[in-house]
């Protein structure tokens, strides 16, 4: 006979007095009599019999996201998405053409969308999973916004409709972020553009080392508290995969500092970001807290405070289109690299190259 | 939500649904409100309409008098058809009702002028 840790004697049965967070584990599944049960919810198949991860559980997250409304203070923890939405909407600006139609997915508060102005989009829809967060959002002082309901996974536009759509960290709670860019591809025009943010596998990897270190001190094992993240390569491979071509992708790094570990859960917290993955645990122990902040001082902290990284990888894809400058043919190079010691005379002879038919350009 | 708004969306997002466009719309509270004219984002944003749905939308709110059955050919000159479209687009709002999808039957609510096209996990 297995024995678990936890082996409840059939033979004395008595009423079973259990805490409130192991009540609330056991009505969610997540603990059984015996112990933490495997999440069956965690893959779930389609019908072309593919796997598609069921990590989070986007219903908490909404809940999650409506709760930070009803704060009073909530603008205070906005900061790190405004800094953010602010960078996305420059990287649109970067883009020299004037979009009909806009979407803004995921757009919480409207941190993007609300930077836009007449000449660069002429219509703004924003989407958002949660109701009460979209209601408070800001929106932009020239161009028309139009508010939708709409889940990031479930997108509810109709083909060849849109010409722009962005995104600002959110991405990382899809499930199905295949299907997801999948979607907005048919959406999308050609020649339409999708640009984006999403936390990279490094994001908050001192909280998420001291909470390990900690738990596995003081527990003797470890749940997973920080939600898993893209990489940078995975998301270029998506992105190829869904249909986008001429990708741009960079990293960039925000270092916060905090005055301790508790400051910066208050603050992930009071922005939406608490974890909302089917496998997490409801609760953390009062000493496994005080040991991972105490690590988290001790590893990444100095006497003013505790350094937070928040890595943001940031995306370009475009709908594939004609126009588009494409590679040119294979054998129609003009000028070699051997002649690199003449280049003052190539470069004077390049006004000549240059009348002839550019081999790059469809005809 | 502005007729605008609905002219973009389809319920294609529910399991098997192949032909989610137009939606339907039951309107409970239809308000029409005032909005300024402007002749030049119409004349970019008309292209991107389905006429034929918005037409539809515009009988299902009853709002349909005059309305042009077809896209004029110099919309983009024709002060009437534009005002006409503007009207219809743009100052017709529906704050409450429902977003019916045309093969399954299923509504989508509109509370307070924003559609929810949210899907409860059975249909996903």
């Amino acid at each position: 006979m297995i024995s678990f840790r936890n082996v409840h004697d059939i033979s004395r049965m008595r009423p079973i007095i259990m805490s409130w967070s192991r009540y609330v584990a056991m009505k969610n599944g997540m603990l059984g009599p015996f112990g933490p049960i495997p999440c069956w919810r965690c893959l779930l198949s389609t019908e072309r019999g593919q796997t598609t991860m069921n990590v989070f559980d986007r219903k908490a997250k909404r809940i999650q996201r409506d709760r930070t409304t009803i704060l009073p203070d909530y603008k205070v923890y906005e900061y790190l998405k405004d800094e953010v939405g602010f960078r996305v909407a420059d990287r649109v600006f970067d883009v020299k053409r004037q979009f009909n139609v806009a979407v803004d997915l995921g757009c919480a508060r409207g941190y993007v969308s609300k930077h836009f102005l007449k000449d660069v989009v002429s219509t703004i829809y924003q989407c958002e999973l949660s109701e009460k967060m979209l209601r408070q959002s800001e929106v932009s002082p020239e161009v028309p916004t139009f508010r939708i309901i709409a889940d990031e996974e479930f997108f509810p536009f109709k083909d060849n409709s849109l010409d722009l759509v962005v995104s600002s960290l959110s991405l990382h709670w899809v499930n199905d972020l295949p299907g997801c860019f999948r979607q907005i591809h048919n959406a999308l025009k050609n020649d339409g553009v999708f640009i984006g943010c999403l936390f990279g596998g490094d994001t908050l990897y001192e909280l998420r080392v001291s909470l390990q270190l900690a738990e596995t001190e003081r527990e003797g094992g470890f749940a997973p508290h920080i939600s898993p993240f893209t990489d940078v390569r995975d998301l270029g491979n998506l992105l190829s995969r869904a249909g986008y071509t001429m990708l741009t992708i960079d990293v960039d790094e925000i270092i916060m500092k905090y005055p301790s570990m508790f400051e910066l859960m208050h603050d992930l917290k009071g922005m939406g970001e608490n974890n909302c993955s089917w496998s997490r645990k409801p609760m953390l122990h009062r000493n496994t807290i005080a040991a991972a902040a105490a690590i988290y001082k001790d590893m990444y902290g100095d006497e003013e405070g505790v350094l937070a990284t928040y890595q943001i990888i940031f995306f370009i894809g475009w709908k594939p289109d004609p126009s588009q400058p494409r590679s040119a043919a294979r054998g129609s190079g003009q000028v070699s690299l051997k002649d690199i010691d003449k280049l003052n005379e190539l470069v004077k002879d390049l006004g000549k190259l240059s009348d002839n038919k550019d081999p790059g350009k469809k005809n | 939500m502005k007729l605008i708004t609905h002219n973009m969306l389809t319920s294609n997002i529910i399991k098997g649904v192949t032909k989610g466009y137009p939606l339907g719309i039951i309107p409970r509270k239809v308000e029409v409100k005032d909005v300024d004219y402007n002749p030049e984002f119409l004349a970019r944003m008309i292209p991107n309409m389905d006429w034929s749905a918005v037409c539809k939308a515009a009988k299902d709110v009853g709002h349909d008098e005059g309305l042009p059955k077809e896209i004029a050919p110099n919309f983009t000159e024709n002060d009437e058809f534009l005002k006409a479209a503007h009207h219809v687009l743009l100052e017709i709002d529906v704050v409450e009702g429902d977003l019916v999808c045309p093969e399954t039957g299923r509504k989508f609510p509109v509370s307070n002028g924003v559609p929810n096209m949210l899907l409860k996990e059975e249909e996903a």
